[in-house]
């Protein structure tokens, strides 16, 4: 496999602006320092809960809003994607696409679904006339919706079909990498799998890489060749997905996989139940040491002082824990 | 969290028959809730499992008259047994607005929403709105209930109740605000308890806090809990009776058990198969149920989920009837409305 995307050191710094001046009087760090790559035809699953910087890292990566620090690598010709102006950005830009969580936000409601699909490619003039519309059709097709949906508009559409035009439309491109953020996290447990198939099968078809956001593990697990897991802006373990579940190297990727409630009684009666105290501290303020620490059972003096490195263990295997050669952790 | 032992001693609490709830559109009548049945026993989790818009929520709403207009329920009984050996009260005859459903809200049977953040009153610090509850309830005097609601905060697992107790609802997170919302509706002691999707909003974390939580509560207090949730993991984690609910009625109702290792409906069978289980699932397709849940203004003829069933015969242009499996009455244990468990 050849390395597709390789992102070093990003970090997305808010700023928090107080008085009439606005002055600066802190950040709230999002994104601080996480870096991986993604192979092409692979999936890299990223997830966390609410607050940890998975979205805007995503964002960050297609420049849909501009990265305080860091570089992203991309394609063979080894172009840094955060260091480009606009104007030399716009070949790049096809060949990195979005999918949104909320289908019903993110499609516009004046327009028609061809129009929708349509436009990315009027935009770049890659399909003109009866070209253009042969394509609409034949992108609908292959996410499951029919020829004569090009002139209704979506709220004709259920919330399933609706991510199918969004998908549609992140195809039109025919982009490399598609980033994907919570895709199925609207959507009914019974359409979540069709459009969890449709994803994979267009992966398989147009030899797509993803980066997928979410906070199921269950779906991230199923999609994903590599996780990585994140808290507080930084990624605290990257690997595969088998490897993750099954023995999770760090305590947080540990108490996640436990608070999963597995659909299976016996099993569920059985688990042992890691509760994790407390919140998700505030990003503006987190604590000093590993940013995990308050919560972790296993913390120790060196957890409070010092924030451990990302490092890798074994060949696939980064984590960022002080203690994870001593740790026996479970994972399902 | 199996530890917390369930005290659930099979006198029923509520017994739901035949329920019908409508909503009347300009384009028709809709049949949110359509003949559905089950009972909860006293001190008993039932968990309602079901898709958008298959009437679980209208069902827990229904029960306290809090439908909403144009909303209301058309036929059926709602049996409440407020004290074991009186008759029992049938709430679906009970005027909404009437002071004796203002007793039983709250009092006896209490709800907790989604979404925390909409169901507090943002103008108000979190304890005025608990000790609000109080004293409607109680006839208490403000100190009381003020004392009252640090002690309920306190139960919920908040740490610094007294400091919190004067705060506002913006200034907590989603779990504690969900935890205040449960101190809100435990506060009366009530005997139900129905649950929303109570764990929806809020992170993994967080939501095996707030699960936890309720257990510990339920253990405790003895309440029963209706629990409406999609999640099969979070029923699979509490429940010990299952409904499952398709286009407005039961489909499929049986224990915790039952449901997850006999499932008998195709849906049920479907739903099951189709969500990907953690450390379980290979890296190949899941199957999925086939198109969507049908409009509700569009039902086909028969059986609803007839148009996406594997399994479908000419006789499904008929609805069947929720029979009883392995001789038992449709109202005691493992049910299904199928025609391939329906003997003629």
């Amino acid at each position: 496999m050849t390395k597709l995307l390789e992102v070093n050191d990003l970090r997305k710094y808010f700023p928090i602006q107080k008085g009439i001046f606005q002055r600066t009087i802190g950040y709230v760090k999002a994104v601080d320092g996480i870096s991986f790559d993604v192979q092409r035809g692979e999936t890299l699953g990223l997830v966390g809960e609410s607050g940890c910087g998975k979205t805007t890292a995503g964002r960050c990566l297609l420049r849909l809003i501009p990265p305080t620090s860091g570089s992203f690598i991309f394609g063979e010709e080894q172009v840094d994607l955060a260091k480009l102006s606009h104007q030399e950005l716009r070949p790049f830009r096809r060949r990195i696409q979005m999918i949104f969580q909320d289908p019903h936000a993110s499609l516009n409601p004046r327009m028609t679904v061809g129009d929708i699909v349509g436009e990315p490619m009027r935009v770049n003039r890659t399909e003109t006339g009866s070209a253009l519309q042969d394509r609409i059709v034949e992108l609908l097709e292959s996410v499951g919706l029919r020829s004569q949906d090009t002139r209704r508009y979506p709220h004709a559409f259920s919330g399933g079909q609706r991510q199918r035009i969004g998908i549609a439309r992140a195809l039109a491109l025919q982009p490399e990498l598609i980033v994907a953020d919570e895709p199925v996290s609207a959507l009914d447990v019974s359409v979540q799998a069709q459009i969890l198939n449709l994803l994979s099968e267009l992966r398989e078809k147009f030899q797509l890489s993803y980066i997928f956001i979410a906070h199921d593990l269950s779906v991230v697990e199923h999609i994903s060749d590599r996780v990585a897991v994140m808290y507080l802006g930084k990624i605290v373990e990257i690997s595969d997905a088998e490897t993750l579940y099954q023995s999770p190297k760090h305590p947080y990727t540990e108490a996640l996989i436990s608070a999963v409630p597995l659909p299976d009684p016996s099993v569920q009666r059985k688990r042992e139940h890691i509760r994790l105290e407390g919140d998700v501290p505030d990003p503006s303020q987190p604590p000093t040491g590993c940013y995990f620490h308050p919560r972790c059972r296993y913390a120790t003096d060196i957890c409070k002082q010092e924030t451990p490195e990302l490092r890798q263990i074994t060949e696939g295997v980064q984590v960022a824990c002080h203690h994870s050669d001593t740790l026996a952790l479970q994972g399902v | 969290m199996a530890s917390a032992e369930k005290t659930s001693d099979q006198t029923p609490l509520l017994e739901i028959s035949g329920l019908k709830t409508i909503f009347p559109t300009d384009d028709g009548i809709v049949n949110a809730v359509n003949d559905v049945s089950f009972s909860i026993a006293r001190g008993q989790t039932v968990g309602v499992v079901g898709e958008s818009g298959c009437g679980k929520s209208i069902t827990g709403l229904s029960m306290l008259q809090l439908v909403p207009s144009p909303g209301r329920i058309e036929a059926g009984e709602i049996l409440f047994y407020r004290n074991a050996d009186d008759e029992p009260l049938d709430i679906a005859q009970v005027s909404p607005k009437s002071e004796l459903m203002r007793q039983i809200r709250g009092n006896e049977i209490a709800i907790i929403f989604q979404e925390p953040m909409t169901s507090l009153n943002p103008v108000y610090t979190v304890g005025n709105q608990i000790a609000e509850a109080v004293m409607l309830h109680d006839q208490v005097d403000k100190k009381t209930a003020r004392e009252r609601a640090i002690e309920m905060i306190a139960r919920v697992g908040i740490p610094a109740p007294a400091q919190r107790v004067d705060e506002y609802p913006h200034q907590l997170s989603g779990g504690m605000r969900q935890r205040i919302m449960i101190a809100m509706a435990l506060c009366c002691s009530p005997t139900l308890l129905i649950a929303d999707e109570p764990t929806t909003a809020l992170d993994v974390t967080i939501q095996a806090q707030v699960l936890g939580l309720m257990q510990e509560l339920q253990a405790e207090m003895g309440m029963a809990i209706m629990l409406i949730t999609h999640d099969l993991g979070v029923i699979a984690d509490l429940a010990d009776e299952v409904v499952v609910m398709y286009s407005g009625r039961v489909v499929e109702r049986g224990s915790v058990d039952d449901i997850f290792y006999n499932p008998l409906h195709p849906y049920t069978q479907g739903l099951l198969k189709s969500i990907p289980v953690l450390g379980r699932t290979p890296q190949s397709t899941l199957p999925s149920i086939p198109g969507t849940v049908p409009h509700p203004l569009a039902l086909p003829d028969g059986c609803s989920f007839g148009p996406r069933c594997p399994e479908r015969m000419p006789k499904c242009d008929e609805m069947p009837e929720l029979v009883g499996i392995n001789g038992k009455t449709e109202n005691d244990g493992h049910a299904v409305r199928c025609w391939l468990h329906t003997d003629v």
